[in-house]
């Protein structure tokens, strides 16, 4: 039905690992950022200080300045930084899809064009899927590009493209053959220039009150026809491809990892029963969930396709990391709160309906679970 | 863990442990020839020192075990082959003192009884010499204390886990069990000229409940995989711990998917689901080893946290 294999990140893997806590201890010093969401904390300076060390792209081919490295190393830098609450946001998406994307479907112009900036830290991507009227039904979407010449004119609106203010590529699927029976023929994927092609970027506060996700509006935009990823009406394959990379990572259990490090700052090194057992009860969840993750990041590397497996790390963990701030508070409940709990409590729970929502909502993860289990 | 050793079990198990198995040791009757075959194919002695087996292997067939809800102490001869202890023998927790073992599956068949202490102490009772009191059973399953005399035995540390982990493997096995049940009735029975499998809210119960299946299962195969190292204690904790958790969703889950049928006697769910709410309370229930795993953590501080739980320590 479903397997997780009893893949544990090899052991001389700690080497790595102890040079990225070396390196944030020394580049990143005490004040933390207050979580560990990987949206929030666009750094650039940051993320090109991470290209110099090679942790960007540590799995793609040297020749795009990439490492060469397993999926399990990259899987030991990224949860190290998320853990740590580093700020990752500039980088992330590049790293985790828009470039293995481009990997996969684009052409040899393309991946020496874009990957090696990537890997460099200094290139940052945006994913450009849903629309105003496309959430979770993305096939819906009626962003369209139109044969020009010498390329493609694009009309329609983008919506919840996370940074797109400050970065400098977006990825966008739009329709370049109109809707037919088989709804998911006739997509396709471009890369933007943000900041050269003519679209309109517009921030969008979210509820934390911080600009983070955008709308990108475009209006006769024109793109040369080297912007085209892959084939042409092949987009929808290319996307949902690129989707099993964003599932199943450290990121989608660890958001609210700064609150768990603050609680237990704040209880102490003797808690009362009822805190130890959150503090036991949250660590068994942590555990598991890291085990699982780690599990699908060795079918990844040795060339599965764990889509179901993945779905279901980010169901449990999606829900945990949102329930954590909760349980934290009742675990402090009746006492002040230290400032430092304070803050990593505030900004997780600002940030925390988004958990549930962003590259799949729950109840979409939770239909492709089914589908898994034969029933759909 | 030996395919062959899983494959047998299943075997055996599928012919011999049946609903109408179920119910009859549930009204109190030893299953004799289904244990005499068991230990006739060595099952009794997986993990034992010298057997060529491993502790995977005695947890692995555990699970099938869980799966069959079979009703035979298997899971306490293991250990007691690994402490030496031959012939028909169970085990209990020991209290404190240790005058006493309670919850004791089967102890009026048993010569001898081992009592375990949460602390890692084992005593031998000899059960013609003890008082022996029944206990009453969520699952209906044999339990009873036994009081008296009792003498020390050499035990490992990590003995009172060891008892935890059986019921986490048994429990997997349950669980595995309830869900392709679920699965089943959902794909077969019809309402509103539908499959139930077509209702949306349905299939989100069903991906619910395989979630928690699947974090269930990869806790209990890390916790397998410490066996005999400095991380067990911790890993059995988180293991009885999780597997606690998904027991109570996903056995609610179960019933109502199953509706009014799910209730009766005559079905078979009812042995799982009961099973599976009196073993996370055996051995340690959730809260017991959350605050085991809560104190070590908290003991070592905010900034040891995040290296236990990615290396160990």
């Amino acid at each position: 039905m479903m397997q997780y294999d009893r893949a544990e990140l090899p052991a001389h893997h700690d080497e790595i690992r102890r040079e990225v806590r070396a390196f944030l201890k020394q580049s990143f010093p005490p004040e933390r950022r207050a979580n560990s969401d990987f949206t929030s904390g666009h750094n650039p300076a940051f993320s090109e200080q991470l290209g110099n060390k090679g942790w960007i792209g540590m799995t793609w081919p040297a020749r795009y300045g990439g490492g060469e490295k397993t999926f399990f190393e990259r899987y030991v830098v990224t949860e190290e930084l998320l853990a740590a609450g580093a700020p990752v946001s500039a980088h992330w998406i590049a790293d985790r899809q828009s470039g293995p994307l481009l990997l996969r479907y684009g052409s040899q112009a393309q991946r020496e064009r874009y990957l090696p900036d990537i890997t460099a830290g200094k290139s940052y991507f945006s994913i450009g899927m849903s629309e105003p009227g496309s959430g979770s039904d993305l096939a819906s979407v009626r962003t369209s590009a139109v044969r020009g010449d010498g390329g493609w004119v694009i009309n329609g609106t983008k919506l919840w493209s996370t940074d797109a203010h400050r970065n400098h590529f977006m990825i966008a699927l739009v329709r370049t053959r109109p809707v037919s029976d088989n709804r998911h023929a006739g997509l396709s994927q471009f890369v933007i220039d943000l900041r050269r092609d003519n679209v309109a970027v517009r921030p969008i506060l979210n509820m934390g009150g911080q600009e983070d996700f955008n709308e990108v509006v475009f209006e006769d935009t024109f793109v040369p026809d080297d912007r085209m990823i892959g084939e042409e009406g092949n987009g929808w394959e290319q996307v949902t491809s690129e989707l099993s990379y964003e599932r199943s990572g450290p990121e989608r259990f660890l958001s609210a990892f700064r609150v768990y490090v603050e609680l237990i700052r704040a209880v102490g090194t003797e808690p009362s029963d009822a805190q130890a057992a959150t503090i036991g009860r949250l660590a068994a969840h942590f555990l598991t969930l890291r085990r699982m993750s780690i599990s699908v990041a060795g079918m990844l590397e040795s060339g599965g396709n764990p889509v179901v497996e993945a779905a279901l790390v980010k169901e449990l963990g999606n829900n945990f990391e949102k329930e954590l701030p909760d349980i934290a508070r009742a675990a402090l409940a009746g006492g002040a709160r230290p400032a430092a709990f304070e803050a990593a409590y505030q900004d997780t729970m600002l940030g925390s309906p988004a958990f549930t929502l962003r590259g799949g909502t729950r109840e979409i993860l939770r239909g492709v679970i089914a589908r898994g289990l034969g029933l759909r | 863990m030996e395919q062959m050793l899983i494959d047998s079990a299943e075997r055996i198990l599928r012919d011999g442990c049946d609903k109408a198995l179920l119910d009859s040791a549930e009204a109190g009757e030893f299953p004799q020839a289904l244990a005499s075959l068991l230990i006739d194919n060595g099952f009794d002695q997986l993990g034992a020192p010298d057997s060529g087996t491993s502790g995977d292997d005695a947890y692995g067939v555990l699970r099938v075990a869980g799966r069959f809800a079979l009703p035979v102490p298997l899971a306490e001869w293991q250990l007691a082959r690994v402490l030496g202890v031959s012939g028909y023998v169970s085990v209990g927790r020991m209290s404190a003192d240790g005058s006493s073992a309670f919850g004791v599956p089967w102890a009026q068949q048993c010569e001898r009884v081992i009592g375990v202490s949460d602390d890692g102490r084992a005593r031998l009772f000899t059960v013609a010499q003890c008082r022996i009191e029944p206990e009453a059973h969520l699952a209906g399953e044999s339990r009873a204390s036994v009081a008296g005399d009792s003498e020390p035995i050499d035990a490992p540390a990590d003995v009172f886990g060891r008892m935890a982990l059986s019921r986490v493997a048994l429990s997997v096995g349950a669980l595995e069990h309830v869900l392709e049940l679920a699965i089943t009735y959902v794909t077969e029975r019809e309402q509103f000229g539908r499959t139930l499998s077509k209702f949306q809210s349905l299939q989100h119960y069903l991906a619910i409940m395989a979630a928690d299946v699947a974090a269930a299962a990869r806790a209990t195969d890390a916790a397998i995989v410490s066996l005999e190292t400095e991380r067990f204690p911790l890993d059995v904790a988180a293991a009885k711990s999780r597997v606690g958790e998904a027991t109570n969703r996903v056995a609610e889950l179960a019933h109502q998917v199953h509706g009014a049928m799910g209730f009766t006697h005559e079905h078979q769910l009812h042995h799982f689901t009961r099973r599976l709410w009196a073993w996370r309370d055996e051995f340690g229930d959730e809260v017991f080893w959350q605050q085991r795993l809560g104190r070590h953590i908290a003991a070592a501080g905010p900034d040891e946290v995040w290296p236990f739980l990615a290396t160990g320590g």
